[in-house]
């Protein structure tokens, strides 16, 4: 079986958004993904992206597309080395935000998409890993 | 790539397009581009399309709304135009708002919409009614 297809995007300018923006679209188009569900990808990862420049400065987003068995999807995982979540339970509430910010990026894109997983350490940085299948 | 951003005046209102996907500085420029066209033109507000916009994040949508509501305090209405069917459904389950700015279906409402508010206040002061 062939490399599953991947690459990363660098977010260190706020621009750098958009590219992951792009990046994403491309991918979602690839799998194969309706304009709904590639909106709501997009939008899910323009958050996520914002987080990492807002809170970490700069930061990264690896994508992957995804094959288990018949179905295929995609893996967005956004990495950064910044001040980490001190209450990641409140960070995933409505409405919560330490960064000024409406609160949305967090709960916002675990509605947009199918998983979401966080790993945070204080002081040593956050990844927000988020997929989405697509219904056959 | 701020000449992203269309600012038209259209006869009392101002017409405002997005391009399909802006980023931050564009979506910043929205609100100086829009707020200093309002001063410079006599117009009744504003008319944003969104027809060509692929993307809302609560970024753009919280300008949009800020903008729509300087807008306001300016003495101006905003209408927001062309919201295509994936952007409304993103944005519901984001649970972004955007205030308590009008929205209508097409550029076309939006300005038949314009048209007659402005009509109304014509024959409201030549004491025709309608």
């Amino acid at each position: 079986m062939s490399e599953p297809e991947h690459g990363t995007v660098q977010i260190e300018v706020e621009a750098d958004i958009a590219v992951a923006r792009r990046v994403v679209r491309d991918v979602a188009g690839k799998i194969g993904f309706g304009i709904t569900e590639t909106t709501r990808i997009i939008t899910a990862a323009s958050e996520l992206g914002r987080n990492v420049f807002k809170y970490a400065g700069k930061g990264a987003m690896h994508w992957r597309i995804l094959q288990k068995g018949t179905a295929s999807g995609v893996e967005l995982s956004f990495e950064d080395h910044g001040p980490g979540i001190a209450d990641l339970d409140a960070a995933m509430r409505e409405g919560y935000s330490s960064g000024g910010s409406l609160g949305m990026g967090l709960p916002g894109a675990k509605r947009l998409m199918d998983e979401l997983d966080v790993k945070t350490a204080l002081g040593e940085g956050t990844t927000v890993v988020v997929r989405k299948w697509r219904r056959a | 790539m701020i000449e992203g951003i269309a600012v038209l005046k259209v006869r009392d209102v101002l017409l405002v397009t997005m391009p399909a996907d802006p980023d931050d500085a564009t979506v910043c420029a929205l609100q100086s581009r829009t707020l200093d066209a309002m001063e410079q033109h006599d117009v009744k507000g504003l008319i944003l399309d969104l027809s060509k916009v692929e993307i809302l994040d609560s970024y753009f949508a919280r300008t949009v709304a800020e903008t729509a509501k300087m807008v306001t305090l300016m003495g101006g209405e905003t209408l927001i135009a062309g919201m295509r069917p994936s952007v409304a459904i993103t944005a519901t389950e984001l649970n972004v708002t955007l205030g308590a700015t009008r929205t209508v279906l097409t550029l076309d409402r939006a300005l038949d919409m314009a048209g007659g508010i402005s009509r109304r206040k014509t024959d409201t002061k030549n004491g025709h009614v309608r």
